[in-house]
């Protein structure tokens, strides 16, 4: 009679602990599903104000041309006449002839809109990400042509790279909720 | 013997792995990274014509401060504005005063006894011995204080972020503001792409603003009124290039124009007419990609460059000191 009660509780403890398990292993795979259904995606993104332009992300990305390309900020634009991002340094004239282009592919438009203003508009399917007009108008101007991933071209490796060999690291993961950090507002740089 | 080969494969496979880690590690490194293949090359307008600098560094001070300001000289007295400090130098280097700003500062101007300091778009007025005199209004929310220049009766401030002069009375009196724009469609007003907003008056009182985005000097009556301009554009050394050039400039005691510029950092002279003159500091002076110092100058016209990258002030002095001659 005691035997059998003993081999009862074992049978018990058993079948208690397997449940148990099994609740265990539901409720994480779970929460684990539902962790990946909330939690964000992990993407590469440039910080604009660490590149240094160093012409990487065109000569190293995976992507021919690469995935990462000139973007304009529109808004901190100076709509120059002489723009140091669209124009070689020693172009004959402020004018749209190939000889004075800087972009060794002519991916940038410049639009006349009234004396004296012009506006810049990057063609991104001829872009390769050189960040030869960046460096014009970061030194030239005011920053508003820069760098960023373009995601629908990114392949997004586990390993990134051009971050490998990005000089200042300007190249992180970040949430893809915020892939994009585009320059905009130059009071994050006055002094540039 | 199968040992023996055990032990052979795994010393194989080890030379094999240090081959990787080393052959990874010298790789394509930031450090070792090859030449840039789209290098934005300006080296060519770096090198300036010996024959075109008529100015030499003779001297620097190093003035303690973390974020330098600006810089202005009245009275062969420096004052220098950084951090949250106005310091008053002599032309040796000696400090006089060291007084503490409420704020962190935007720019100085000294007018007789009055320092003018603008630290959160307000202006402040101090006497030598650092006390407050006056607090005028703030500017308004837009607004972005770069430059101010003082008479005897009026105050001019370069308000960057609304693209305005603002005059004011020597007490703060609002008086008028304009834009630089003479007649509708005639001139465009001031471009100001970037906080690059300078403005001065010289011997003769005559006001002068920069217009950066037209590489041009405008001489406006105090009213607002252009009178005359003068406009240089390009990289070779008699002009203004990129969008916000020149980014600071002051008077010599006989009017000429010593002008200092961002992109291609160089500080240069030119005559009271606008013709180029010679180049005081050539670009490889300053370090690359650095910023267009401040420029202040003596009675005796050298020339003081608050350098923000070295955080020094760098005094540049006239290889032969002459002055211009009647009519120049």
């Amino acid at each position: 009679m005691e035997n059998n009660s003993k081999s009862k509780n074992r049978r018990e403890f058993i079948q208690s602990g397997v449940r148990l398990s099994l609740a265990l292993a539901l409720g994480g795979v779970g929460g684990l599903a539902l962790s990946k259904v909330i939690e964000d995606d992990w993407v590469w993104q440039i910080d604009p104000f660490e590149c240094t332009q160093c012409g990487r992300c065109a000569t190293d990305c995976v992507m021919s041309p690469s995935a990462v390309k000139c973007v304009h900020a529109y808004d901190l634009c100076g709509y120059c006449d002489l723009c140091g991002g669209y124009l070689k340094p020693d172009a004959n004239a402020l004018s749209t002839a190939a000889e004075n282009q800087l972009c060794p592919t002519a991916a940038i438009e410049r639009k006349f809109i009234e004396e004296p203003y012009f506006e810049y508009h990057i063609i991104e399917d001829l872009c390769i990400g050189c960040a030869k007009c960046v460096k014009g108008c970061t030194s030239f101007g005011n920053g508003s042509l820069h760098l960023q991933i373009i995601h629908d071209i990114c392949l997004n490796c586990n390993e990134c790279s051009i971050a490998r060999v990005c000089p200042s690291d300007a190249i992180k993961r970040v949430p893809a909720s915020e892939a994009y950090k585009v320059k905009g507002d130059f009071t994050n740089n006055p002094e540039s | 013997m199968k040992n023996k080969g055990i032990i052979i494969f795994l010393l194989i496979m080890a030379a094999v792995i240090i081959a990787v880690i080393v052959g990874d590690y010298v790789s394509d490194r930031p450090n070792r990274s090859k030449p840039n293949p789209f290098a934005y090359d300006v080296k060519e307008f770096k090198t300036v014509d010996p024959e075109l600098i008529h100015y030499k560094e003779s001297k620097n001070f190093r003035i303690g401060f973390e974020k330098p300001v600006a810089i202005a000289i009245h009275d062969d007295k420096i004052y220098v504005a950084g951090d949250n400090n106005l310091k008053c130098i002599d032309l040796s280097g000696a400090l006089l005063h060291d007084f503490t700003l409420p704020g962190k500062p935007q720019t100085v101007e000294v007018f007789n006894q009055n320092i003018y300091i603008a630290i959160n778009n307000q202006i402040l007025v101090y006497d030598n011995g650092g006390n407050l005199l006056n607090e005028w209004e703030p500017m308004g929310e837009n607004s972005l204080i770069t430059a101010i220049a003082a008479t005897e009766n009026d105050v001019f401030v370069a308000d960057a972020g609304k693209r305005k002069v603002v005059r004011y009375s020597s007490d703060g009196e609002f008086l008028t503001e304009f834009d630089g724009k003479a007649e509708e469609g005639v001139l465009h007003g001031f471009i100001i792409p970037s906080p690059c907003f300078d403005l001065d008056i010289n011997d003769v009182n005559e006001l002068w603003v920069v217009n950066p985005g037209l590489h041009a000097l405008e001489n406006y009556t105090f009213d607002g009124n252009l009178r005359a301009h003068w406009k240089n554009t390009g990289m070779r050394p008699e002009g203004f290039s990129g969008c916000c050039n020149p980014s600071h400039f002051t008077f010599l005691d006989d009017g000429r124009f010593v002008t200092s510029e961002k992109g291609l950092v160089r500080i240069k002279t030119y005559k009271r007419s606008g013709e180029f003159e010679g180049v005081v500091a050539a670009p490889t002076k300053f370090t690359d990609e650095g910023r267009a110092p401040d420029v202040a100058a003596d009675s005796q016209n050298n020339i003081y460059a608050l350098d923000f990258d070295k955080k020094l002030i760098r005094v540049f002095e006239p290889k032969n000191n002459t002055r211009l001659q009647p009519g120049d």
